[in-house]
């Protein structure tokens, strides 16, 4: 069994077809992370014997005859802030150093019905806070093209274990870019669906007008799979929907996918764009043609503000978020106070790292008496601006073609002294959650950056609830 | 611009405690973002509804039932950092 070759659909025809079993598959992905996780760092928790445990099980049901569901036995890395029951999950932070998940998500305890095998959970930027997985608490993850590059973040950990071959795919949450940006720094497809379509209960909220997991893969049929698995609405989530429920069920046909118009945002093509992701842009642009897809350029005059947006919005409900942390009820590491307020100040000043104590108080100072209207309902009121761009441009077109990151992986330790300038890594990302929409990371190839070759992808972003478009006409990119 | 002052209540209204190269690295961050979003004011939002986010603003109704099945009560409590007889222990709150 060549681990390279594997994808989510192969594994599920060699195991129904008995070529090889699902304890040898998880067996051969805990060799591999042994072999190479101790330069990558992809993992924070490993769960190997949980793993070799599940995968006899579907052994089991393959030995009585039994069917397998698409996820049976697909060795997964998730990411450290998703729960899984009796497995700690600490968002890479010291707060949760200790904390261990009393419950199963509702994506996990989806993918366990379908019988998939958790490898471990993934190192992220502390409690998703960042584009590098460089904030995390306990290490950083390298790029696997590059070591001395960051993975991206903040799903560092889950790209990089995909990538690397110590997952055959992976869940992380993306909420200004965390899926898409580390999928294209690590060459692998990355999807953010439409929010609302996957449930959070059970994901540590970061910003939760914006949070939504998706999946990490090596092709965009094993992202549909993948997303069709964990998606469906949960009474635990308020926010979530039914999506197979009418208007919003949408499934085209192929021939339907071919007829579909790209639209080719003004806006994203601007300067300081790196030649290699231009490139790679370009000929992404160039197969699709080929292909027979028609193009158009669309204007979404709004774009430069999206980063001012969401560096107001995300911050102002990450500090009311993180409120819960308080030293009472998830963790206390520093119990000698005398006082209940000693005891919150401590803590938090005790759990929480750089980037998380920053985005607090930008987020508290936002949303204060005085501020309140100059930023936090300005930024929302600029935020409806950008939606409806979106909405006048997608009755000209169906998707949007742009790139993912402005460059691809850069040095470790390169943006860490400057936060404005690590959060311009996000420019490309930021709009899509903003408005709403899914979108997708394809990688395109590697190119020639400096001395080395690093991956370079491209993005598609569709109609709300139009995953199907964007996965529909990725699936024909990959097999062209 | 932002004051230490102005950072020292932030910081008192997060109940983080910082300290004093702290308040200074953060006073000159929070300042480089506060200068960054001085772009929206060339926005013009006069008759434009703030948006809060979501797919399909809808109410989500559920039946007045017991729900704590899934995660069960001892888990819950088992998770607390100090505990006893199934009660989450916290410092005075009075003195």
């Amino acid at each position: 069994m060549d681990l390279k070759k594997l994808t989510i659909s192969s594994l599920h025809e060699g195991l129904v077809a008995k070529d090889f079993s699902a304890r040898e598959v998880a067996q051969e992905y805990v060799k591999a992370i042994d072999a190479r996780d101790g330069e990558v760092g992809a993992y924070l928790t490993r769960m190997s014997d949980a793993a070799l445990a599940a995968a006899a099980e579907v052994d089991a049901v393959v030995a009585a005859g039994g069917e397998l569901a698409p996820l049976a036995g697909v060795p997964l890395a998730v990411k450290d802030n998703m729960l899984i029951k009796g497995v700690t999950a600490t968002s890479a932070s010291k707060m949760l150093e200790h904390y261990v998940a009393a419950y199963d998500a509702t994506v996990i305890e989806k993918l366990k019905f379908e019988h998939a095998v958790f490898l471990g959970k993934t190192n992220l930027d502390e409690f998703a806070m960042g584009s590098s997985t460089e904030n995390s608490a306990y290490h950083v993850t390298k790029n696997p093209h590059d070591t001395s590059r960051v993975a991206g973040g903040s799903s560092g950990g889950s790209a990089a274990a995909v990538a690397a071959g110590m997952a055959l795919a992976g869940l992380g949450s993306d909420t200004g870019g965390s899926i898409r940006q580390p999928a294209a720094f690590c060459g692998v497809v990355g999807m953010k669906p439409t929010y609302g379509t996957v449930s959070r209960f059970g994901l540590t909220a970061m910003a939760s007008s914006l949070d939504q997991i998706g999946p990490f893969t090596k092709t965009v049929e094993d992202a549909k799979i993948l997303f069709h698995a964990i998606k469906g609405k949960d009474v635990h989530d308020a926010t979530s929907i039914d999506v197979v429920m009418k208007p919003f069920h949408y499934a085209p046909k192929t021939e339907d996918i071919k007829k579909l118009k790209i639209g080719i945002p003004k806006e994203y093509f601007i300067e300081g764009i790196d030649p290699a992701v231009t490139k790679g842009v370009e000929e992404a642009i160039t197969k699709l043609k080929k292909l027979g897809f028609t193009f158009k350029e669309v204007s979404l005059p709004h774009t430069k503000y999206a980063l001012s947006v969401y560096y107001i919005i995300m911050p102002a409900e990450v500090s009311t978020n993180l409120a819960r942390l308080d030293g009472i009820r998830y963790a206390r590491d520093v119990k000698d106070v005398k006082k209940l307020n000693e005891l919150y100040v401590k803590n938090r000043a005790h759990g929480f790292g750089p980037e998380t104590r920053r985005r607090v108080l930008l987020g508290t100072f936002v949303l204060s008496s005085g501020y309140y209207d100059a930023y936090y309902t300005k930024a929302q009121k600029v935020r409806r601006l950008i939606k409806q761009d979106f909405d006048e441009a997608f009755k000209e077109v169906d998707v949007i073609l742009s790139p993912v990151t402005p460059t691809p992986a850069f040095k470790i330790g390169e943006k860490t002294s400057d936060p404005l300038s690590m959060y311009l890594s996000d420019i490309f990302t930021i709009p899509a959650p903003l408005a709403g929409i899914p979108a997708i990371s394809i990688p395109v190839k590697k190119y020639t950056v400096g001395s080395g070759e690093l991956p370079v992808a491209f993005q598609l972003m569709g109609k709300h609830f139009h995953e199907a478009d964007i996965l529909g006409i990725g699936e024909m990119y990959e097999k062209e | 611009m932002i004051s230490r002052e102005e950072v020292r209540h932030l910081a008192s209204l997060s109940r983080i405690e910082l300290t004093a190269a702290e308040e200074e690295k953060l006073r000159h961050d929070l300042g480089a973002m506060l200068d960054h979003f001085e772009e929206l004011k060339e926005v013009n939002t006069d008759n434009v509804e703030p948006l809060a986010g979501g797919s399909i603003l809808a109410n989500q109704f559920r039946n007045d039932e017991d729900s704590t099945n899934r995660i069960g009560n001892d888990a819950a409590v088992g998770a607390f950092p100090e505990g006893a007889s199934g009660l989450l222990k916290v410092p005075p709150v009075f003195e």
